[in-house]
């Protein structure tokens, strides 16, 4: 289940202004406030990155910017941390394959 | 620009120590996130603790109470600020709106926090194998669904927390491991879990995660002293892997910034050494909170605020002393309890004596009066907590001078009030009241949708197993969102049920055609129905499109397991035409419409 969480019992979301950002090109649903990492997962998207060495498939693991598990390509620039990002109209984020690429 | 004093970190250590230091000193609180409060902003569960430690309130609520504290102070709070180094000359540079920054200090709290700990197992580096911190700030902080159906890796209050957590945001838990042979975390967190049906299985661990590009599932096996006992491997489907075994401090810019650091397992790790006031071997750097040792919030609070005053008197030279021995008394009292008993050790290897107190027995009073509504606390661990004496304004409950003691209960003193069952953040407390047949109990209840009045629910013991089915009689809603549901069933029971939910709705299909569940078949069975016919005529089985071909058998069976009848002796219906589907032009002669 991804998605986004309506109703809770103790907290009460109220979501910001929608902004649009591209993964991969694909137009993905976010709100001011969230995260790249966040967004991207609410839209079913686990994998950020292939790694440098194995090319294994990654995703976060502390979602508080300490693990630099979920680098991606952002706006052209490799090696942002997805997790402390948060997204921004028109943002284009790729997944990042190895070191990414700086030129 | 030169600061008497900077902090890095804003969660609950460095909030707490910006309150003081906030009018007292030229004040810079450092954050990396977009808001103060660490990780409190996505802890939705009640604080242990006492009334002056924010005791009963809620992670976010912590958070938002300590940031307009500090905002009615001239404090300066740099947030998105990515703390790089600690450079000589005492000076911080960090990263804000792409540009370093450089500040100086006088005196530095570090309040840096810890990180999560990672379990090495065979694809544990898959996508969907989650920190417990992630997990939580993905639902807590984001609103966002984290996953389907959860295993949890720990069974410290952190692993029960999040299961906690996640049954109520409504989704599933399959299971906690834990490697040990006991729960790791308080008895009462364990409790609030088990009761929701969630098992905690000791003496397991996870070997793989299954999956290509994303977690489809996981291999779990029993452990015995560290190793894996061949041939107990079995497979359960979760999307999710959540690790939830410990926190390491993280100690760089303390390194960095002077402070030695050696390695002390039972504070979590490699720590900054420093005196009983957080002050490190570098006299003008303190440190306070998980960085320090690896604890609760709320003694991570008392720590910033030690640090805080005494770096006052270092800057200031006004005389804390008095407060200063308040706050510290305070910890030793928190910490003088057996769940503890790690930390003591840790810390005395430092170099600082925190006493172990024997604690008092609770008072144990004459039979309870069951006539009447009174409270039913199950909390029988010596934890650091006496929220429920605060609350109770008849004197009923006592926990006395040293907070890790076990609450003494007088029923006699009890009228029913149930304040105590709001304000215990281990929802450990019940009312009950047992006549002859029937019994009412009040459960506090935290999850949605809110029962109503005279719906019918199930009634759950301890470890989530069907009971009874009870009655709601009554719903308290009250401001801290911990409500409560009052029940009505037999008095048998009353000892027994713990928790209440409405009844599963998952019940195999038994009719395709005319989508009939097994739960349907049996309860008009159970109406008294024994004759086919009739249970066609009241369920429509059999009386769809495949003309029964699919379920009469199954049907046939069910009934006669349910009578004791032979399915021989039961009548199977008429077997009527069309046999297949056929389109009604066919009965057309032609040319007709």
């Amino acid at each position: 289940m991804e998605g986004r969480i309506l109703e809770h019992p103790i907290l009460n979301f109220q979501r910001k202004a929608r902004v649009k950002i591209f993964f991969e090109g694909r137009e993905i649903e976010a709100y001011e406030g969230e995260s790249v990492a966040a967004a991207l997962h609410a839209a079913g998207i686990r994998v950020l990155r292939y790694t440098p060495i194995d090319g294994r498939p990654a995703g976060f693991f502390c979602a508080v910017g300490k693990c630099s598990a979920c680098l991606m390509e952002i706006d052209g620039i490799p090696n942002v941390r997805s997790c402390m990002t948060k997204v921004r109209d028109g943002m284009q984020i790729r997944r990042q394959n190895k070191n990414g690429d700086l030129l | 620009m030169m600061y008497d004093a900077v902090i890095i970190g804003g969660g609950p250590a460095g909030m707490s120590a910006a309150t003081i230091l906030g009018d007292k000193v030229k004040t810079l609180i450092i954050d990396e996130n977009d808001r103060l409060g660490g990780q409190l902003v996505k802890q939705t569960h009640k604080f242990f603790g006492d009334h002056e430690h924010y005791a009963s309130m809620r992670g976010f609520e912590i958070a938002d109470k300590l940031l307009k504290e500090i905002q009615k102070k001239p404090v300066l709070i740099s947030l998105s600020s990515t703390v790089i180094g600690i450079y000589p000359q005492n000076t911080v540079a960090y990263v804000k709106d792409g540009q370093i920054q450089k500040v100086q200090y006088k005196k530095l709290l570090l309040a840096t926090g810890a990180m999560e700990r990672q379990l090495p197992f065979v694809n544990s580096d898959l996508p969907g194998v989650y920190g417990a911190g992630a997990i939580q700030t993905l639902m807590n902080q984001y609103g966002i669904f984290p996953g389907k159906r959860f295993l949890i890796v720990g069974s410290g209050n952190i692993g029960l927390i999040l299961a906690y957590q996640l049954a109520q945001s409504g989704v599933e838990v399959k299971m906690i491991l834990e490697a040990l042979d006991k729960v790791g975390g308080y008895e009462v967190h364990a409790n609030k879990v088990k009761r929701l049906g969630i098992p905690i299985l000791t003496g397991h661990t996870i070997v793989r995660a299954i999956g290509d590009e994303k977690v489809e599932g996981a291999v779990i096996a029993r452990v015995d002293k560290n190793n894996i006992v061949k041939g107990t491997e079995r497979e359960v489907v979760v999307d999710t892997i959540c690790v939830a075994v410990g926190l390491t401090p993280l100690i760089e810019l303390a390194e960095q910034s002077g402070a030695k650091v050696s390695y002390i397992p039972e504070l979590g790790g490699y720590v900054p050494l420093r005196d009983e006031r957080m002050r490190t071997t570098n006299k003008d750097v303190f440190v306070a909170g998980d960085l320090s040792s690896i604890e609760e919030a709320t003694t991570a609070m008392m720590e910033g605020k030690i640090a805080a005053m005494q770096m006052v008197e270092d800057l200031t030279g006004e005389n804390l002393e008095d407060k200063i021995y308040d706050d510290l008394n305070s910890l030793a009292i928190f910490r003088s309890g057996p769940k503890s008993a790690k930390i003591r050790t840790g810390l005395e290897k430092m170099g600082i004596n925190v006493p172990k107190i024997d604690l008092p027995k609770p008072q144990r009073f004459e039979r309870y009066d069951d006539s009447k509504l009174h409270a039913v606390i199950e909390c029988t661990e010596e934890i650091p907590c006496n929220s429920c004496e605060y609350a109770c304004k008849f004197d009923a409950i006592k926990v006395g001078i040293n907070i890790n003691s076990v609450p003494s209960f007088d029923p006699a003193k009890c009228t029913g009030c149930a304040l105590c069952v709001t304000s215990c953040p281990g929802l450990a407390i019940f009312m009950k009241r047992s006549e002859d047949k029937a019994a009412t109990l009040g459960i506090p209840y935290e999850f949605l949708p809110l029962p109503k009045m005279d719906d019918k629910m199930w009634g759950l013991d301890r470890e989530g197993n069907y009971v009874c089915d009870v009655k709601v009689k009554r719903v308290v809603k009250n401001p801290n969102k911990t409500n409560i549901v009052y029940v009505e069933l037999p008095s048998e029971f009353a000892d027994m049920v713990r928790h209440v939910k409405y009844p599963s709705k998952e019940s195999p299909y038994v009719c395709r055609c005319e989508e009939v569940t097994l739960d349907e078949i049996e309860k008009v069975i159970d109406l008294g129905v024994t004759d086919f016919e009739e249970l066609k005529r009241l369920t429509r089985v059999t009386m769809g499109p495949c003309n029964g071909k699919n379920c009469k058998m199954v049907v046939l069976g069910i009934l006669s397991k349910k009578t004791g009848i032979p399915i021989s002796s039961l009548s199977h219906g008429t077997s009527r035409p069309p046999t297949k589907p056929i389109e009604f032009r066919a009965f057309l002669k032609e040319g007709e419409e």
